[in-house]
């Protein structure tokens, strides 16, 4: 077997048994879905309490009624598959909603006083200029308890346009705005756009894009572990002796690259299967061929810089100390995704698209937002590809003579002289 | 056979010369010594042999050609600054290291259990290295060295931080491995273990060659004329012989320095005529004191 792929098997081999990454890899779905399901689990068992709330009128112009059901903390909606309206979910859950009760005084004494006997959890003011200023007052007792502004907000409306407008008008009011999206392409076709089509279109780019800067950082980590540790351990000096620098440096990277493939592939295959399940997505297959290409070309850029990083640094700290160097650019786009996603013809997002060290992640997000023209994705590519070239070479020569080097790092000056000369 | 062959290397870091034009060749199946005192140059020197870093000037010659990969594969190199994955598992890291040397995994299996074997180790196949002792630990360094049955094996300083017993167990390894027709360059500062194994040195000082030959002739060269005497007598009979140069005392023993020109022999009949004689002994200096002698001579 050729020596590099021999180094290539070892490495993959050693890190994907290693704690850190199965705790990495399995854990980050793990997390996400626990982040999503925790907010679920917390809204389906801790229900708000029922109220027993008082309100004196000042403008005398409001009537309640005596109590009210709350809906409004309700997650599920309507387009859940199975449940086919809103009645057969009240029949089934109708004890579940808190019901506030609402009594009306005539004086803020009276109020105050069944709430210090405990009657009342709270009462309201509606003072007389309401209809100038929207203000309502709410005098509680301790911490805020959460009053369901919806609820109360459409007893207020129907009482406001009671009389005055017919019971269709009334619904509007309450709920004016419904989007229906329709997309029309240059060519003047219009479709309709769905909320799975817009996921399609926006969240997988995104999510690649994210998925794969955290996969390049933490393989290409990886190798530059495995180089300090190396050096350090001072088994390379053995290793030396039994293959090139080259091969050593090749063999780590297409070791780790697959690691780093294997995790990427595991998260896309459980972050897929999910929105898969859940919003009935396809793939499509061109993001997909294009998301390797850029992970591949990506990790190849990063790791070679982080192997001579991890040589001509004396020590795994030192070495930590230097990453952000090269993982700061590379988060960029995501600081700006405000103006990828906004303008993504923009200059901006033009140049994070073409430069080496953001492009990958930049065009993702690009793509996802606009049409960006196939001749941009190929220039795009070639000059990562060309980038890819330049910095393995200079890399690979940092790191034969880097690799020896115990004590100080070079300097800059040594370190430019090293790449032109090896 | 000349295995190994440098011819006019040179090697500087930042102008500062570390080896300096120095040409030598080494022969199958001898131990070749490279001896010289703290950054002399030696483990330089290896790295040159082994292509881990390339020579300023100068041709290395390994098993009569440039070195090339195959060759490599059939060198056995343990350097001074060594060390191995901690976590990794014993058996498991052997293996791995004799197939970067182009071993099948089957055989290296078997050398790898054989080896472990013969260094009393086997029973800790299993363990990982951080588990293992730091004596330990070097035996497996030097069994990685040896794994692949290399032609030619190089080892900078094999014995430091081996206990005796340990130590004797190397060298008789390494002895094994010399007897089978191997050979051997082992560089060390610690002139006894040299002198005790090795049938040629070389020492290097500040990059240049101070001495180079059969540990023999060397010992001869540099041999004083002088013998050691231990006898029953008259002290005073003896400062007559016109030979004689000098005598000092050492205590329950004279050494007798002759004057230039005159043979030991001669010197001796004329001694057994005077006195009783208990013990004589041409003086050798030991490797050690040749070296001082060097080292001083050329620093000071």
């Amino acid at each position: 077997m050729n020596k590099s792929l021999m180094i290539a098997k070892y490495e993959f081999l050693k890190t994907v048994k290693r704690k850190q990454f199965i705790l990495m890899t399995l854990g980050f779905p793990l997390f996400f879905i626990l982040i999503m399901l925790v907010p679920l689990l917390m809204a389906g068992t801790s229900s708000p309490e029922d109220l027993n709330l008082g309100y004196i009128d000042k403008t005398n112009s409001f009537e309640f009624p005596d109590e009210i059901t709350v809906r409004g903390s309700m997650i599920f909606s309507n387009e859940i598959p199975g449940v086919t309206n809103n009645e057969e979910l009240d029949a089934t859950n109708n004890e579940k909603y808190p019901i506030i009760k609402l009594t009306q005084y005539s004086d803020v004494a009276s109020a105050k006083q069944d709430l210090g006997s405990g009657t009342l959890s709270g009462y309201l003011i509606i003072p007389e200029d309401y209809i100038k200023t929207g203000i309502v007052e709410s005098y509680m007792i301790g911490k805020l308890t959460d009053i369901p502004q919806k609820e109360l907000s459409e007893l207020m409306v129907n009482n406001l346009l009671r009389d005055k407008v017919d019971e269709e008008t009334l619904q509007r009011v309450k709920d004016p705005i419904t989007f229906k999206r329709f997309s029309v392409e240059t060519t003047g076709e219009v479709s309709e756009k769905g909320l799975s089509d817009l996921l399609e279109d926006f969240a997988l780019p995104y999510l690649t894009g994210i998925l794969l800067l955290i996969s390049i950082f933490t393989s290409s980590g990886y190798l530059l572990q495995s180089v300090a540790e190396e050096k350090e351990s001072r088994i390379i000096e053995i290793l030396l002796s039994s293959v090139t620098p080259i091969e050593m440096l090749t063999g780590k990277i297409v070791g780790l690259g697959s690691v780093g493939l294997l995790q990427i592939a595991i998260w896309l295959s459980v972050g897929f299967a999910g929105l898969i399940y859940v919003f009935a997505l396809s793939i499509n297959p061109f993001l997909l061929i294009l998301s390797l290409a850029y992970f591949i070309l990506g990790f190849l850029l990063f790791a070679s810089m982080m192997g001579a990083v991890g040589a001509i640094s004396g020590s795994m700290r030192e070495s930590q100390q230097l990453i952000p160097i090269f993982t700061f650019p590379a988060i960029a786009p995501i600081f700006f995704m405000q103006v990828l996603i906004t303008e993504p013809e923009g200059t901006l997002s033009m140049f994070f698209s073409m430069f080496p060290l953001t492009s990958p992640v930049a065009m993702l997000i690009r793509m996802g937002v606009s049409d960006v023209p196939l001749y941009q994705i190929a220039v795009s590519l070639i000059i990562l590809m060309v980038s890819v070239y330049f910095v393995i070479i200079a890399s690979a020569r940092l790191f034969r003579v880097g690799l020896l080097m115990y004590g100080k790092r070079p300097a800059i000056g040594e370190i430019v002289r090293h790449m032109k000369t090896g | 056979m000349i295995i190994l062959e440098l011819e006019n290397v040179s090697k500087s870091y930042n102008t500062k010369k570390i080896i300096d034009n120095i040409s030598f060749s080494v022969d199958q199946g001898e131990i070749f010594g490279l001896l010289g005192p703290n950054g002399a140059g030696k483990t330089t020197t290896l790295r040159m042999m082994l292509d881990i870093i390339k020579p300023e000037s100068g041709n290395i010659k390994v098993f009569g050609k440039d070195l090339d990969p195959n060759s490599k594969d059939r060198i056995g190199y343990l350097p001074e600054e060594r060390g191995l994955y901690k976590k990794s598992k014993v058996i498991e890291l052997l293996v791995y290291l004799a197939q970067l040397k182009g071993m099948t995994k089957t055989r290296a299996m078997e050398n790898t259990v054989n080896l472990l074997q013969s260094v009393e180790m086997l029973e800790h196949k299993d363990k990982k290295i951080e588990e293992l002792s730091k004596g330990m630990q070097q035996k497996i360094q030097f069994i990685a060295t040896i794994i692949h049955g290399p032609d030619l094996i190089v080892v900078d300083e094999p014995f430091s931080g081996l206990d005796p017993v340990n130590t004797q167990i190397i060298k008789n390894i390494l002895i094994e491995q010399k007897k089978g027709g191997k050979t051997i360059i082992l560089s060390t500062h610690m002139m006894e273990q040299a002198e005790a194994m090795c049938d040629r040195i070389l020492m290097i000082n500040n990059g240049m060659i101070v001495l180079n030959g059969k540990v023999g002739d060397i010992k001869n060269k540099h041999r004083n004329n002088s013998i050691f005497l231990e006898f029953e007598g008259n002290l005073s009979s003896l400062e007559g012989l016109d030979q004689i140069e000098n005598i000092i005392r050492h205590g329950t023993y004279i050494e007798i320095f002759l004057k230039d020109g005159h043979d030991v022999q001669s010197l001796i009949e004329d001694i057994v005529t005077r006195v009783r004689i208990l013990r004589i002994e041409q003086s050798t200096p030991s490797l050690n004191e040749i070296f001082i002698k060097i080292v001083k001579g050329v620093s000071s």
